[in-house]
């Protein structure tokens, strides 16, 4: 059994360490395929590449509906 | 009966349950390190007007094995504000490599509820964006505020100051503090099965005080655990004595000891005794393999309810142990 958490300890610790310093959360310049695409800050990224050229998004426009967060949103 | 020897040994130390522990502190250590890899580009404030890009010095990156380049920025705005900002890349030629969009707010306010009252004041500004180059390119950063209004929709012309951290090698610790939470918990999960590791070869209990049992079992470097369950009821002393008598296949005694436990008391609501329960845990070396019987006494008895016995084979335990070796001579 304790064999079984270390192996799955050790899988993860590798995998984790290997993401975490190879850095497969950012944006990668360039390269249609994000697969492991992973915002920070809530920071959504507003267009994607096609052909290895940056398109804007089309729901780019629509920014201005924002209208705040905080606990007074939604009431 | 020859007289038993007893050691205190780290032999049968779970080195699976220590791996699982040190996987955990090795991540630790690479969150630890990873700032060494992190080389600060740019830290300042600037001042962007409405719709008009502020563009930072062109930054020189290239492919790296390590680390990406993280932009992080912050937006100085007041209480009751919203502000749209986006963070652009672009090349030498001025395209939009890439680009992120971050809505921002500051707000407070009052709260009423169930007579009582206070004041909140939350935001979130903060913006980020890591990027890895696929190539050696000149990219220059651009900051642009898309929309920036206060709390009734209505827009601002006055330019926004932002504190703007650029760096490169920047390590991503959400996956390391992912795997600092995921083999910890894997770690308390083998910690807590470690005692009650091996092969069970006997397991009996009885609604009373004595209770034996009989298996095949033992060898050279087999670790042996004996374990003792016992329930006694409310008027239960606060010590009990456990005897515990090893036969071997030929009725010969080769081990008889007394142990005193401690027992953990149930209690009611009202503090009330309602009952306690008592755990004992020793551990053998067993030679030959062969048949051997195991009997436990628990005195005095008037109070026991139910006692259990477990033996086990080929254990493992958490930390350095006290082992009696026993030999049969067959």
């Amino acid at each position: 059994m304790t064999k079984l958490f270390a192996l799955l300890a050790i899988l993860l610790a590798g995998t984790t360490i290997f993401y975490g310093f190879t850095q497969q959360s950012a944006l990668v310049l360039r390269q249609e395929q994000q697969n492991n695409h992973w915002v920070r800050h809530d920071t959504r990224t507003s267009g994607s590449y096609r052909g290895g050229i940056w398109v804007a998004s089309p729901t780019r426009q629509t920014y201005g509906g924002f209208r705040g967060g905080g606990p007074g949103a939604g009431k | 009966m020859s007289s038993p020897k007893t050691q205190r040994t780290a032999k049968f130390l779970d080195s699976f349950t220590y791996l699982t522990l040190l996987s955990t502190a090795g991540i630790f250590a690479c969150l630890l390190v990873s700032p060494i890899f992190m080389r600060s580009l740019v830290s300042k404030t600037i001042q962007v007007d409405p719709d008009v890009p502020e563009q930072l010095p062109p930054i020189q990156l290239k492919k790296e094995p390590i680390g990406a380049l993280r932009i992080d920025v912050n937006a100085a705005i007041p209480e009751n504000h919203w502000v749209t900002y986006e963070i652009q890349l672009k090349d030498q030629q001025g395209q939009v490599i890439a680009s992120g969009i971050k809505q921002a707010w500051n707000e407070s306010g009052t709260w009423a509820e169930e007579g009582e009252s206070g004041t909140w004041a939350e935001d979130d500004l903060t913006g980020g964006l890591d990027v890895r180059p696929t190539q050696a390119e000149l990219v220059t950063i651009t900051l642009n505020i898309l929309e920036y209004s206060d709390i009734s929709g209505k827009e601002i012309d006055q330019p926004v100051p932002f504190e703007i951290s650029v760096v490169n090698g920047a390590v991503d610790t959400r996956y390391l503090w992912t795997g600092i939470i995921g083999t910890a918990f894997l770690a308390f999960l083998a910690i807590l099965v470690t005692p009650f590791s091996g092969k069970v070869i006997i397991d009996k209990f009885i609604g009373d005080s004595d209770i034996s049992g009989r298996g095949i079992l033992g060898g050279t470097n087999n670790l042996v655990r004996v374990s003792v369950n016992i329930k006694s009821d409310e008027h239960s002393p606060p010590v009990l004595n456990v005897l515990v008598v090893i036969n071997d296949g030929n009725g010969e005694q080769l081990y008889s000891d007394s142990h005193r436990i401690y027992l953990s008391l149930n209690k009611s609501e009202g503090g009330k005794v309602t009952g306690a329960n008592g755990k004992l845990s020793s551990f053998f070396i067993l030679e030959p393999r062969g048949s051997y019987g195991f009997h436990v006494e628990v005195t005095p008895d008037a109070t026991v309810d139910r006692t259990e016995i477990i033996v086990r084979e080929h254990c493992k335990t958490l930390f350095p142990v006290s082992v009696t070796s026993l030999k049969s001579i067959q």
